[in-house]
């Protein structure tokens, strides 16, 4: 302890002093450039570079020559051409594959020495991170696995949903051509049997009154004897059901115009029924009370 | 320890009674203590010459000439690493720093050290306390920058880098994991045998991150690798898990080299040299790294391109107004010509 205080000085003022220097170096550069982009290139003059010094040092703390290679595993690796630090990927590769090589000759280096140097599969011990953090890392593998099959579905599913699109345009064709045909081949047929000498209006064929297009239309007019404010489009009429189920069809059934019910006919403005006289008259009793 | 402890004082033990009576084999055994082993004051003696650390002499059996005990030392790694770290460290940081230490089966945690002026001396004194011969001392500054001090204890180098890119084991992008005290293998890159300073960081470097072999807490498998590389002038540090298929102990599966993978374990690290000193914690600098500037530094550059824009703006201003003085418009001719119009 004694002689760690007598150097006292040498020991505690070089790291301070560095600080210092530093200091002093960044006022220096600022107030030379202002721009201040270059500055990260160019290197100090005046920086100390004692290579004898460093030299001796390292002969000083180094093993000794000869010294097995099993206490050092060092190996080296040329990286071959310089390597870009701002590419993340090429610079991850590049110490990944530094790894793997320095790997592989450790590896053949150990083999050819015949030691054990590979893990038993029973061989159960410590190990750097614990199970808890294992599981945890297993956890997040696996979500992002979901995740991903997920997203894939749905990519899916969107190009089905396009694909569909056109299946049903498709089906939709077909369904127009396949009964145009069939139109053409009853056509067709009545005109063979006309040709056959069979007149029209016989009764050994069905009546099929459906040339044109018409045939298959319905028509867009009122239908007579309906109400317009019916909503069953006169249906409620016909069957068997009861008045109230007709009534009530007739009132909220489909289809019809609502606005209609409520105006004004000729009938209800001539119809009293529902016209109390005399709530009038009370009101003005009371009113004058 | 206890075998080490018995072989080194064994061998004293044996040269010391070599020395004496030249007929007997068998070497007395010194009386043990609750210390350790008493020693005899020739054995003693003998001990003095092999107190440093790198150099373990191994007795030679009964021919005690000094000459071929040296010889025949077998080299012996004693390496023990120091990790500490400043007071008011970041959690970061801090988890590095406890990262690093389990990576280290051969290291010794110390509690944190005030980062003061005498920090140099007591840092200092606590490795001559816990006898080690290394130290990695993390300093944390201002809450944001991570310093990292790479010292051989007694006199050697000691290296002072600055911390970049930190990743810690914690994170669960590194999937790997490995035995805990499993010896690394190092893989250096090329570039570090160029220049002197590299060299010297180098050896620092194999020495401090080495498990020594046959260390009490080291398990003799193999199952990660350490990255050291020089890119940009940065030594970058990465801890890669080995997975090999093997079946036998020694033995990789025939064409499993190819088929070796390598999962990242971490921690990452950057390491920005910035000086070589040549004592420890202090003494003459013997390298300043030139394109080093200080985090305050670039901080502050950015601070000044910020502050800079109001004042920026007036001075545009002044000029526009200057210029405008400067180069006024002539009348125009036409300018009074559609005035009646409107």
């Amino acid at each position: 302890m004694v002689k760690f205080e007598s150097e006292d000085p040498l020991v505690h003022d070089e790291p301070m002093l560095d600080d210092v220097d530093s200091d002093e170096e960044q006022s220096e550069s600022e107030s030379e450039d202002d721009s201040g982009e270059e500055f990260h290139a160019e290197p100090s003059k005046k920086a100390i570079y004692n290579k004898e010094a460093i030299l001796e040092k390292l002969e000083d703390i180094g093993w000794p020559e000869n010294v097995d290679w099993r206490h050092k595993l060092t190996v080296e690796h040329d990286q071959g051409e310089k390597v870009d630090v701002n590419d993340d990927l090429a610079r991850e590769l590049a110490f990944y594959t530094q790894a793997l090589d320095g790997t592989r000759q450790a590896f053949e280096k150990l083999q050819s020495m015949k030691v054990r140097f590979l893990r038993p599969a029973d061989y159960y011990a410590e190990m750097v991170k614990t199970d808890a953090h294992m599981h945890k890392i297993k956890g997040r593998l696996l979500s992002e696995k979901k995740k991903i099959e997920e997203a894939e579905e749905r990519k899916k599913a969107r190009e089905a949903k396009k694909r569909s699109k056109e299946v049903q345009a498709q089906k939709n064709k077909e369904k127009i051509r396949q009964k145009k045909e069939q139109i053409d081949s009853v056509k067709k047929w009545r005109k063979q049997r006309q040709q056959g000498g069979f007149s029209k209006g016989n009764d050994d064929g069905p009546d099929l009154n459906f040339e044109g297009e018409e045939g298959f239309k319905q028509s867009k007019k009122k239908r007579p004897g309906v109400s317009p404010g019916d909503r069953s489009g006169g249906l409620a009429k016909k069957g068997n059901p009861g008045k109230n189920r007709k009534t009530r069809d007739s009132k909220y059934g489909h289809g019809g115009r609502k606005g209609l019910k409520k105006q004004n006919t000729a009938e209800t403005t001539n119809d009293f029924r529902g016209f109390n006289q005399r709530g009038e008259s009370q009101n003005k009793k009371r009113k004058m009370s | 320890m206890a075998k080490k402890r018995k072989r080194s004082s064994d061998a004293a033990a044996a040269a010391a009674a070599a020395a004496e009576k030249p007929g007997e084999f068998a070497p007395e055994r010194p009386e043990r203590t609750l210390f350790g082993f008493m020693e005899k004051p020739t054995a003693a003696a003998a001990d003095l010459e092999e107190s440093e650390p790198e150099t373990a002499s191994e007795g030679g059996e009964d021919d005690a000439a000094a000459v071929a005990v040296a010889a025949a030392a077998p080299f012996r790694n004693k390496e023990k690493v120091l990790v500490t770290c400043s007071r008011r460290i970041n959690y970061r940081y801090r988890h590095l720093m406890q990262n690093v230490v389990s990576l280290l089966p051969h290291a010794k945690k110390d509690s944190k050290v005030e980062s003061k002026q005498s920090k140099g001396n007591a840092l200092n004194e606590l490795l001559e306390l816990r006898s080690c011969s290394s130290c990695l001392f993390f300093e944390c500054r201002k809450q944001k920058d991570l310093y990292l001090w790479m010292v051989k204890s007694s006199g050697g180098p000691s290296v002072k880098f600055l911390v970049n890119a930190v990743h810690t084991m914690e994170e669960l992008k590194l999937t790997g994991n490995h035995l805990k005290g499993s010896r690394p293998l190092l893989t250096f890159s090329t570039n570090f045998d160029e220049q002197p300073h590299w060299k010297l960081v180098k050896e620092m470097l194999t020495q401090i991150f080495a498990t020594p072999k046959d260390h009490r807490k080291a398990k003799p498998f193999h199952d990660h690798v350490f990255v050291f590389s020089i890119v940009d002038d940065h030594v970058w540090f990465r801890n890669y898990q080995i997975s090999v298929p093997h079946n036998e102990t020694d033995k990789v599966d025939k064409g499993g080299l190819d088929k070796m993978t390598l999962v990242e374990v971490g921690p990452r690290f950057c390491l920005n040299p910035i000086k070589i000193f040549g004592g420890s914690f202090g003494g003459p600098t013997l390298y300043e790294n030139p394109y080093y500037i200080s985090p305050n530094q670039i901080r502050a550059l950015e601070k000044r391109k910020k502050a800079g824009k109001y004042a920026k703006k007036v001075k545009a201003k002044v000029r526009r107004k200057m210029h405008e003085m400067e180069n006024t418009l002539e009348p125009d001719e036409f300018a009074g010509l559609w005035k009646g119009e409107d």
